[in-house]
């Protein structure tokens, strides 16, 4: 008994010693590699859509390393996992500041990245949201080393409504669901709309947990809309948006938010999708997209999706801006991020370019959606392209 | 009018699966005193079985499901037997089994999130989703078919209370546990019937919802939540309230979104008044047990 | 803990600890620190008062929002504020306590499932008033008399806000009012009939502890300067209530162990076991109720005498 006491003291001060020693080490391979962190969810509600951006920007830094690394030295991709929890984020967010990171990637649910924002502005770091399209992030808290490149639900709805400009829509109406991103859609959707001169005559909210959209559907069908577009971005709420349009014999055209590009729907919405119009920002017909697409098959042996060039245009876009730079500073890093201009990334159709024009920090070019239409399940061609 | 009925058919077959939610509580607590508030998650896990089975490895419908009643019916007595089963024979306060399944829950959830991953998954319906009208009623074939299994298992569940010798049991346990077990009635397995039958209620509830919602790890919360206010409406005392309980829920739920003139959004806090509503005002539903017989 | 010295030695090495820590160490000690607060009064609700609410959180929400609804909507001065946001914070309390302490067991536990959920609707529709969905940001520590309380000053008055806590619920434990609320708990007609208003002691217990709930959240609201219906959802009940039960229900010990390890867990099992840290919560949890009701604090004490058993003149 008392051996195997002494062994097991042995073993722990060998882990002590071991924990101190890598610690130290770590402390000196700052010095020798560029990091990077990254904020995600591996176990909340964003994990759906988390998930493959992380994997993107996780490709992205392999890639970058495998050509030489970024200003000589290779880059350390430190992630967390806010599990989802605006409170967790901001606490993440002071981990990887505190472990000397150049650059913080957000890529959790939009209020988790605006709770870390409070950290960026006061650590004066340079932090960016490549994946989410809330268009509050960039402007509720005046952050000067925030920005976002991910498709903005203002930037959805014009691109959507330039498709339907021939359609000449007066009456639309509006689904969405309860979740936060959701409801922010849906503001900036309705705000595009009445913009346009178009008037909402209906609109309706599927709550989270809900086992049918009927009643909604009904509300709007009553109201005889000429479309209906869906700003919700929870997958199941929408597969029974769709399904109740179904049922109740509903012919309005359907447009929806760019959610509906995500490939899980051609597995749960079967039958559903047929005649469905969604933005979108990744065209496989874009040289960069085709070549992207082509490298990441080999390297992870399974197909990417539009999230994932999400998460591969974020990290390029901070190396470059790095690169640019010359150095991890701080301050040089975030002046080269907001001079980025002509930026050309996988996501965005052909001739979109990532820039943040007169001083505002979102980089997502309003000319770079493209609108699809879903043919029987599987996504369509493209059949719009930009504002015009 | 087309609106008003077929709103009456979806109401009815979402009211069915807060009733059949509402019977698995009931099961479950009428003999042993004993909230599982995992049932949700039993849901869920009757809903990813119907995945497996069904979308994954396509066993035609109604092959599958009595094969996911089976499933369902070893998770619900694996569950007594491991978590509940130690606890009563030990003779712990009814709220220490309450927090092992609340425990439960977390693990089942965090089981098929594992083990599926976060992104939902489809599950077929009995007969697909095609248009069916009866009369001067319409819904989908799912909704008709939901609204006949929660028939037929209330049908069945009320004949087994009524009927058989065993129903008679749990009746006497629920009433008195110590007379019961005097008069001979085997505690234990009527703790493990209860559960075992809570599970594949549960387990059916999640499976013929899912079809029209898909399948994912965090249905459970929701479903739990439903059940409890429909068990809290139609009160806990008889079977038929489950299901009374459960249509008040859904007609309530869903002619407010139709036809008040609130807001979408406030219209989500409905459900939620009514059960305050009802704990304040007629804490144990609207139907009463009934007394017991000479 | 005992005596005034006690709290004084405490409050100032928990206070000089928020002047050594990092920036990242700082922000977990001082969620860390207001986790035991809200813990301490949730066992109280819970473990003494015998009352399985899941509103605990909801009030940590209110006390948030309320204060920063004031000082930045209302404009009002700060120790003022802090006042009217706890009497909102007992006023709500009264509202939900006055008809719930009639109901019994699990029926009190839906009621206040029910009012959390509500609490969560309300602020995503609440408008301009709450931020919707999305929250309020954007605000920071209003100065009193030109002083602004920031840095680790601000984490000293969360230590405080802790200790206080706990003083206040000690107290209340030793005095009559905790003696009636645990019999109250176990048998509530016997002790009607030894002349305790069971329901006043209940409504009591659920004002005060929900009040204290209130107090932290005023506090939190300036640690992360960002307030939203995400962060005062239901999982975050849950997790309180895991808290309780796994470091012991009933003891102060014990809901001070509780919210240290179930909040660093993952933290430290992150690197180890990945992301399913909630599995193994829920492992524990179930583990826990199955072998030791009584918690870490149970087995503390069963394995204390265990050890003292052969002194008593058993041969080993």
């Amino acid at each position: 008994m008392t051996v195997l006491i002494s062994n097991i003291r042995r073993q722990a001060a060998a882990a002590v010693l071991g924990a101190a020693l890598s610690a130290l080490a770590l402390g000196v391979q700052a010095q020798t590699t560029v990091r990077i962190g990254m904020i995600t969810d591996k176990v909340g509600p964003a994990k759906p859509y988390a998930e493959p951006v992380a994997l993107g920007a996780a490709f992205a830094v392999k890639q970058i390393n495998a050509q030489g690394g970024l200003l000589g030295r290779p880059i350390e991709l430190l992630t967390e996992d806010d599990q989802g929890r605006p409170d967790v984020s901001a606490t993440a967010a002071r981990k990887l500041v505190d472990q000397g990171v150049a650059f913080i990637l957000s890529v959790s649910l939009t209020p988790a990245t605006q709770q870390a924002q409070s950290v960026s502005l006061e650590t004066k770091t340079p932090h960016m949201t490549p994946s989410n399209s809330g268009d509050t992030l960039t402007t509720q808290i005046d952050n000067p080393n925030f920005w976002q490149t991910g498709p903005l639900g203002s930037t959805q709805i014009a691109t959507l409504l330039a498709y339907a400009r021939a359609k000449n829509f007066k009456r639309v109406a509006l689904i969405t669901d309860n979740s936060d991103l959701g409801q922010l859609i849906n503001r900036f959707f309705k705000a595009g709309l009445e913009k346009a001169g178009i008037q909402v005559v209906a609109e309706e909210v599927v709550p989270r947990g809900a086992n049918t959209a009927e009643p909604q559907m009904q509300k709007i069908r009553a109201a005889t809309p000429e479309a209906l577009f869906m700003a919700g971005v929870l997958t199941p709420e929408n597969v029974l948006i769709l399904r109740a349009y179904r049922q109740l014999g509903l012919k309005t055209p359907v447009l929806g938010n760019y959610n509906l590009s995500v490939p899980q729907y051609t597995a749960v919405a079967k039958g559903l999708l047929d005649g469905v119009v969604f933005v979108d920002a990744f065209d496989p017909a874009k040289p960069e997209t085709a070549r992207f697409i082509e490298a990441y098959r080999k390297d992870a042996g399974a197909e990417p999706y539009n999230l994932m060039g999400y998460g591969y245009d974020g990290v390029m876009m901070v190396a470059d801006a790095i690169r640019r730079a010359g150095s991890t500073d701080k301050e040089k890093v975030r002046a080269a991020m907001q001079a980025s201009t002509g930026y050309v990334g996988v996501m965005g159709g052909t001739g979109a370019t990532y820039q943040f024009r007169e001083g505002k920090r979102t980089g997502f070019d309003p000319n770079g959606m493209v609108v699809r239409v879903y043919e029987g399940d599987r996504q369509g061609r493209v059949v719009h392209v930009g504002l015009k | 009018m087309r609106d008003f009925l077929e709103l009456l058919v979806s109401a009815t077959a979402s009211g069915c699966i807060y009733g059949l939610l509402a019977l698995a509580y009931l099961l479950m607590t009428r003999p042993t005193g004993i909230i599982n508030f995992a049932v949700g998650e039993w849901g869920m896990v009757g809903a990813f079985t119907g995945f497996v089975l069904l979308s994954a490895w396509e066993i035609p419908y109604f092959l599958g499901l009595p094969l996911v009643g089976a499933v369902m019916l070893l998770v619900g007595w694996g569950t007594e037997r491991l978590t509940v089963r130690p606890l009563v024979e030990r003779g712990a306060p009814v709220l220490a089994p309450i927090l092992s399944l609340l425990g439960m829950l977390v693990v089942f959830r965090e089981l098929v999130s594992v083990g599926f991953g976060p992104d939902p998954r489809p599950v077929p319906g009995a007969f697909g989703f095609g248009r069916l009208e009866l009369g001067l009623l319409a819904g989908s074939y799912q909704s008709f078919f939901i609204i006949a299994c929660a028939l037929a298992v209330f049908a069945g569940t009320w004949l087994f209370f009524e009927r058989t010798l065993t129903g008679r049991s749990f009746e006497a346990v629920a009433i008195d546990r110590r007379a019961a077990a005097i008069m001979g009635i085997n505690l234990a397995r009527v703790t493990a019937l209860a559960f075992a039958a809570g599970a594949v209620v549960a387990g059916l509830a999640g499976l013929l919802v899912s079809a029209n919602v898909s399948a994912h790890y965090m249905m459970g919360l929701p479903l739990a939540i439903q059940g409890f206010t429909a068990l809290v409406i139609g009160g806990v005392g008889r079977v038929e309230g489950a299901l009374l309980g459960g249509l008040i829920l859904a007609f309530t739920e869903q002619f407010i979104v139709r036809y008040a003139p609130i807001p979408a959004g406030l219209a989500m806090g409905v459900p939620l008044v009514l059960l305050i509503l009802f704990l304040l005002v007629r804490p144990t539903g609207l139907l009463t047990a009934r007394e017991a017989r000479a | 803990m005992k005596s005034l010295a006690g709290y004084l030695v405490a409050a100032i090495v928990l206070s000089v600890l928020a002047f050594v820590l990092g920036a990242y160490q700082t922000d977990v000690y001082r969620k860390l620190l207001l986790w035991i607060t809200l813990a301490l009064g949730y066992n109280f609700l819970f473990g003494v008062s015998g009352q399985v609410a899941f509103s605990h959180f909801t009030f940590y929400g209110i006390g948030a929002y309320s204060i920063v609804i004031l000082t930045t909507q209302l404009q009002w001065a700060l120790p003022l504020a802090v006042v009217a946001a706890v009497l909102i914070c007992v006023v709500a309390a009264l509202v939900v306590a006055i008809p719930a302490t009639r109901l019994d067991g699990f029926y009190l536990a839906l009621a206040t499932l029910a009012f959390a959920q509500l609490f969560v609707v309300v602020l995503n529709e609440g408008g301009s008033l709450t931020g919707g969905t999305g929250g309020l940001a954007n605000y920071r520590i209003p100065d009193i008399a030109g002083i602004r309380i920031t840095g680790p000053w601000y984490t000293v008055v969360i230590v405080l806000l802790m200790l206080g806590t706990l003083g206040v619920l000690w107290r209340l434990d030793r005095s009559y009012f905790g003696r009636a609320c645990r019999a109250v708990r176990d048998n509530p007609e016997a002790a009607a009939a030894m002349g305790i208003d069971p329901r006043r002691t209940r409504v009591i217990a659920y004002v005060i502890t929900s009040a204290l709930a209130g107090l932290a959240g005023i506090v939190y609201a300036f640690v992360d300067n960002t307030v939203n219906p995400v962060i005062f959802g239901l999982e975050n009940a849950f997790l309180l209530l895991f808290m309780v039960i796994i470091g012991g229900s009933g003891s102060h010990a014990g809901a001070v162990i509780g919210a240290v390890l179930l909040y660093l867990m993952p933290f430290v099992l992150s690197p180890l076991i990945g992301h399913h840290h909630a599995l193994v919560f829920g492992l524990v949890m179930v583990l826990a109720v199955l072998f030791q009701p009584r918690g870490l604090i149970g087995l503390w004490e069963a394995l204390k005498s265990r050890s003292q058993a052969p002194l008593r003149g058993h041969p080993r």
